[in-house]
């Protein structure tokens, strides 16, 4: 029986083994990987997981409602990101950064670490990765670092980002309270955040630049961990990780002007463009996110229009049962890509308004966000349409059963690891807090553990996760001229996601025993 | 007219995004109607789309 049980197990592995090695060792890109990781979970869920035809036509509708849902924000990304590099601002903003501090460390905080995790406080799914990667470019830093930065300078804010969506997901499926799941989940997070600091740095410039910048480091890490606990504890979790970016955006000021980060005199080269025009596309995005998000009546009206298809339950020829209910609803005009949307057109009449473009800049701007989305989308598509087989086939339960009982007394180093996994496969925290939620649950209780810190080491693993989702490194990839490369990106990332998941699951297991 | 259509024509990744997106619905809609074979046939066809983007 146990033998069965891990040769099931290693064939629910094998999609996921595909991706990573075709990824990793044969620098394959993320759509060629997904399709073939597509193949392999349709194989081996007909083959041994009882997959029917019927059971297959539901999970791929509903992978396609959800890849829908994240080409939505990733579409209008590039389109925004493209309204604004025609007009020559990505580079203004580099060179306006530049004069306000000299100093890499500091612009690469700014930038991968602060303003990353802002934007995952008000859009998430994948924009922080999609707009900052540019960004960087624009200051100079290689393709590699500018996608691998912000990829692991934003994870540590997914959970209570995109105004707490993952959060929410995870007690609407354990039916738990914010007051209970939050203090712990925020704990977790905040030890992320300094650790998702230190490996951007890292990235970059080794231990050399992170004992130049352990000050900044640690100033800036304390003051997002503490207003992201402040406003958890306060039961303001849909702003904790908007809040915290925030505050550490007003902390990274203030550090900025001590000595050491002012050895290296601000660069005096004047750009064509200010800096507040640059940044125009960016302040009329934040404003119109903050409306549509925080402004009730607006986002009632704007919610009005939902795409959405019913399902029915579905078992398959194993028993694994997916209960019946609605696919992942499209709200089509309050949806973060529309608001992107929205910012991208506006952007686009203030430039052409001010003469910042030339003639047939608009059909260069769509050409450019198709050339770059095409194959990003294929990839997202692919690689969310085989995570549907494997979940609706009871595939990712069993990776998850087969870590609990392996590891038996060490489940809490491993709970950070199961969430890591799911957000791995899906792209997403909310996915992988659904997925999981309730497995975590369950075994924390019988194994006499925390629920609140399994459940927190679970979502911390899911937000660590985006750091290593091909889905989120294909849109990085996307908008700095990687597309078809995402490998090296991927070799990036991966080494950070691992050990900082290690860390936090040795501090859940201290924190499992002392407690 | 050739060279236009030719010129214009989606080239290879995007028609296999159009499909990848536009199969599932009719693999929903056989399979809400009941229709096995019809559910078969559109999986064979997102099989073979599958195939080509990993060949491409």
């Amino acid at each position: 029986m146990a033998d069965w049980f891990i040769i099931k197990w290693i064939f629910a592995f094998s999609p996921i083994a595909v991706v990573l090695v075709l990824m990793i060792f044969f620098n394959w890109s993320g759509s060629r990987a997904g399709a073939a990781a597509w193949l392999t979970a349709l194989v081996v869920a007909v083959a041994l997981f009882g997959a029917h035809p019927a059971l297959l036509a539901y999970s791929q509708m509903k992978g396609v409602l959800l890849s829908l849902n994240v080409l939505y924000i990733i579409w209008t990304a590039l389109l925004l990101y493209n309204v604004v590099n025609e007009t020559g601002a990505i580079s203004a903003i580099g060179i306006g950064i530049q004069r306000f501090s000299g100093d890499k460390s500091i612009q690469l905080l700014i930038f991968g670490w602060i303003f990353s995790s802002f934007l995952q406080g008000v859009a998430g799914y994948g924009v922080p990765i999609a707009v900052v990667a540019p960004l960087l470019i624009g200051l100079g830093f290689s393709p590699v670092v500018a996608v691998a930065v912000p990829a692991i300078g934003h994870s540590w804010s997914v959970t209570f980002g995109s105004m707490g969506a993952s959060f929410q997901a995870m007690m609407a499926v354990t039916g738990l309270s914010s007051e209970f799941l939050g203090p712990w989940a925020a704990v977790l997070l905040g030890v992320a955040a300094y650790l998702c600091g230190f490996c951007a740095i890292h990235v970059f410039g080794g231990w050399k630049m992170i004992k130049h910048s352990a000050i900044a480091l640690l100033v800036i890490g304390t003051a997002m961990a503490g207003a992201q606990y402040f406003l958890v504890v306060a039961g303001m979790w849909t702003l904790g990780g908007l809040g915290a970016s925030l505050i550490g955006l007003i902390a990274c000021l203030a550090v900025a002007r001590l000595k050491i980060y002012n050895r290296t005199p601000p660069s005096n080269v004047a750009g064509d463009m200010g800096l507040g025009w640059a940044l125009s596309a960016y302040l009329i995005l934040i404003v119109i996110v903050f409306m549509g998000v925080m402004f009730a009546p607006l986002r009632q009206f704007l919610g009005q229009v939902k795409l959405s298809l019913s399902f029915p339950e579905i078992t398959s020829l194993k028993g694994w049962v997916v209960p019946a209910g609605k696919g992942k609803a499209i709200n089509i005009f309050g949806h973060g890509g529309a608001l992107l949307g929205y910012a991208s057109i506006i952007s686009y009449l203030v430039y052409a308004a001010k003469g910042y473009y030339s003639r047939g800049a608009l059909s260069r701007i769509i050409s450019k966000s198709i050339k770059s989305g095409v194959p990003t989308s294929l990839g997202i598509v692919s690689m969310v349409c085989f995570a549907m087989i494997m979940d609706h086939c009871g595939m990712i339960y069993l990776l998850a059963e087969g870590i609990s009982r392996v590891f038996g007394g060490l489940y809490p180093f491993f709970s950070t690891w199961i969430g890591l996994l799911g957000a791995f496969m899906t792209g997403s925290n909310t996915n992988s807090n659904v997925v999981f939620g309730v497995l975590q649950k369950q075994t924390a209780e019988l194994a006499g553990l925390s629920t609140a810190l399994i459940l927190a080491a679970q979502t911390t693993g899911g937000a660590l996760g985006s750091m290593i989702a091909p889905a989120k490194i294909l849109v990085g990839c996307s908008t700095v001229g990687l597309s078809g490369k995402e490998g090296p990106v991927l070799q990036a990332t991966i080494r950070y996601g691992l050990l900082i998941t290690a860390l936090i699951g040795l501090f859940t297991m201290l924190a499992a025993v002392f407690i | 007219m050739f060279n236009f259509i030719k010129k214009h024509a989606p080239n290879l990744p995007s028609v296999l995004l159009i499909l990848l997106l536009a199969v599932p619905f009719l693999l929903y809609y056989f399979a809400r109607s009941g229709s096995n074979s019809g559910v078969i046939i559109f999986l064979v066809i997102m099989g073979g789309v599958m195939l080509a983007a990993m060949k491409s």
